[in-house]
């Protein structure tokens, strides 16, 4: 007897460190070498997160030989990893390898015999094989070089019937997709990115911004007469800010609407992103008044459809995944190693980050920290349909980072998959993942019935038998106390 | 079988047949007992509440648990039948309405009976079904609300003897001066912060300078 008592104090000993050790777990959050960043949880609330990524250097043109960059605009990483920086300032690119060794400058090319140079140029884009196409705005064209600097062609003044007659082409960014169509941001243009096939004609608008306004809006418009009306505000389209393109040919975009700030653009110029998160891409999500809603400048995607965006207000890089799940939040404005003054522009290089500072003409170099490598990898292998390694991987995020909750989404998946239903509705929970915790608990509940089958029908009969008792007994007794209704 | 216990069982038999049961509830029954059968659904309709947001199942339940607040659950509740209360008695005197407050309160409660009696169950079994199932639970949700509009609307319309188009209009009516009371509330405390802001750094200027 008091072998069992203290079999089940011993029990309860184990129990109670079990949840101690549940509830430090619960808190614990990972300090590492260079200070917290954050995130936010499944319920929208900032929760504490370990940096998945930290400023390691700081490359100025000086630093690489080059002369200091005026103004920089843009900034393009190949895929052989040769960085490609616009110089706008001094109009010139500024090629560096892998070991951030300047390769050489392209600063003029040879056009019919003649050396030619670009002004105020805002945009560039390098494709795989090398091609340099640049956004040459103040000469209202686009340059097309080849990867030894030699001019291939010029595009400017497309002509088209969708156009205006008086239309400036200002172009400021573009992307080149594997067809080698030009897809460009131009300055005033509402109708979405310009299409140019290969051989540099102007084929059509893509992916313009809806235009919205409010019921009162529209109201007010229906009363008035066709004279008040043109002296009314246009409603027209918000402009985009930036864009990108992957692998697969999709056009990652943001704008600076309000709403649906990043896009996710097919063939046919609609939205195709996945909004699946905790809430939409698009910044921060809690935001103070004071500074107001974020300023989406640039966009980059990576392969595995993560994508990172950048709020120049708050010179923070936010990267999702491509459900739209928040990964990591990194950067900050202030004067020192890993913050920015104006952050224009930035790119991945390999995994690591380069953000371009326009006003100090400086590039910050972001590596990741073992917990961003984690993440990274784990969001990759689950991207790959690599289950068995995303459980592991997320796994190992979590122990870092107990606050990331759609990584337990993702364990939970590879639970379902080794029939531990229990266990995996347990971390649907934690990532308030109703749908798939509905999954899992239909199938549990399918499998505790199964299992349980005879003691069930055996409660059931023997239920049915009491109450058959039950009544007989009462009929026996006289039945006056049955209430009639 | 005591009068108290026939009392209990009175709610079940008036959410049937409410145009008899909320006259029965006016004209035969003890004004006291029914008082007490009102307070007593009125506590179970507060814990039905506090149980729904903290025990119903996952699948139909995303309140978070830390800000669950037993406090103001109560409040949630209890304010405003008070403010429908009150506000319906207001109008219902100037439009010549035959119901006293403790009648509207007891016809008020005993209209919430179907929100208890559908609700407690679902709690329970709201854990054992999956998103699929959930339907059956908002479709009962609505249901226990529709039925307790209408309830609602026949109590009224018993207790001061209007015309259904008249009960209409009066509870209309009295949606509106729930939100004026409301904004009243509001005005008043916001004001007595000011004014209690305002001795509070007269006195500490005086002594801060004395």
């Amino acid at each position: 007897m008091s072998k069992s008592l203290q079999r089940v104090k011993a029990y309860i000993l184990v129990a109670l460190c079990g949840l101690l050790g549940v509830s430090v777990g619960g808190n614990a959050v990972y300090a590492d070498e260079s200070g917290g960043s954050y995130n936010y949880s499944a319920r929208g609330n900032p929760v504490a997160s370990p940096s998945a990524y930290q400023a390691t250097t700081l490359l100025t043109g000086e630093k690489l030989g080059a002369g200091a960059f005026k103004e920089p605009a843009d900034l393009h990483v190949t895929a052989d990893k040769h960085i490609y920086v616009m110089d706008s300032g001094n109009n010139r690119i500024v090629v560096l390898d892998e070991q951030f060794k300047l390769v050489r400058t392209i600063d003029s090319f040879n056009r019919d015999g003649q050396a030619d140079t670009f002004n105020n140029p805002q945009g560039l884009f390098v494709t795989d094989n090398g091609q340099v196409y640049v956004a040459d705005t103040g000469n209202q064209r686009i340059v097309h070089l080849d990867p030894d600097g030699k001019l291939v062609q010029i595009v400017d003044s497309p002509e088209s019937e969708s156009l205006p007659d008086d239309f400036q082409f200002q172009p400021v960014r573009l992307v080149v997709d594997k067809a080698q169509r030009i897809y460009t941001m131009a300055t005033g243009v509402f109708d979405g990115f310009m299409e140019f096939s290969a051989d540099g004609t102007f084929t059509s608008f893509i992916g313009a911004n809806k235009v919205q306004f409010s019921p009162a809006e529209r109201f007010w418009k229906m009363l008035s007469t066709k004279a008040q009306k043109s002296q009314m505000v246009m409603f027209i389209p918000t402009e985009f800010t930036n864009l990108d393109i992957d692998d697969q040919g999709f056009i990652y975009a943001t704008n600076g609407q309000g709403y649906d700030d990043v896009k996710k653009l097919n063939a046919h110029g609609n939205d195709i992103l996945r909004r699946e998160g905790y809430f939409d891409p698009g910044g921060d999500v809690w935001i103070s008044s004071y500074v107001g809603s974020p300023r989406l400048t640039d966009i980059d995607v990576t392969d595995s459809d993560i994508y990172s965006v950048l709020d120049a207000k708050r010179g923070r890089i936010l990267t999702y995944n491509g459900d739209g799940y928040l990964m990591y939040v990194f950067g900050e404005l202030g004067n020192q190693l890993g913050e920015f003054s104006t952050p224009v522009a930035f790119d991945r290089i390999g995994d690591d980050f380069l953000v371009l500072d326009k006003a100090l003409g400086e590039i910050t170099v972001f590596e990741t920290t073992e917990y961003g490598r984690a993440l990274n990898e784990a969001v990759r292998s689950y991207y790959k349909g690599d289950e068995e390694q995303a459980n592991r991987l997320y796994e190992k995020t979590t122990q870092m980072n107990a606050n990331l909750d759609f990584a337990y989404s993702g364990i939970g998946k590879a639970k379902l998959r080794q029939v531990d239903y229990a266990e995996a509705m347990d971390y649907f929970k934690r990532s308030l993942d109703q749908k798939n915790y509905s999954k899992a608990f239909l199938l549990y509940r399918k499998q505790v019935l199964r299992d349980h089958f005879t003691e069930i029908a055996a409660g059931l009969i023997a239920l049915v038998a009491c109450l058959y008792l039950w009544r007989r007994y009462r009929k026996a007794k006289g039945g006056k106390k049955v209430v009639a209704a | 079988m005591s009068p108290l216990s026939r009392e209990y069982k009175f709610p079940f038999h008036l959410i049937v047949h409410p145009f008899k049961g909320f006259w029965d509830l006016k004209y035969e029954h003890s004004g006291k007992t029914s008082l007490i059968v009102s307070f007593a659904i009125l506590f179970l309709m507060v814990v039905t509440n506090i149980l729904q947001s903290q025990y119903s199942g996952f699948v139909v339940n995303l309140s978070d648990p830390g800000d669950m607040n037993s406090i103001m659950e109560i409040l949630y509740v209890v304010i405003p039948v008070l403010f429908w209360c009150v506000a319906n008695w207001s109008l219902t005197t100037l439009m010549d309405g035959e119901g006293r407050f403790v009648e509207i309160f007891v016809s008020t409660c005993y209209a919430l009976t179907p929100i208890v009696i559908i609700n407690l169950p679902w709690v329970l079994l709201s854990n054992y079904i999956s998103l699929q199932e959930a339907s059956f639970y908002h479709f009962s949700g609505s249901f226990a609300t529709i039925w307790f509009v209408f309830l609602l609307f026949v109590g009224n319309m018993t207790v001061h003897q209007f015309t259904p188009v008249k009960t209409v209009w009066t509870i209309l009516l009295t949606v509106v001066t729930m939100a004026f009371m409301a904004f009243l509330c509001l005005l008043f405390f916001s004001l007595i912060q000011q004014i209690v802001s305002f001795v509070y750094t007269i006195s500490q200027e005086i002594s801060l300078r004395s």
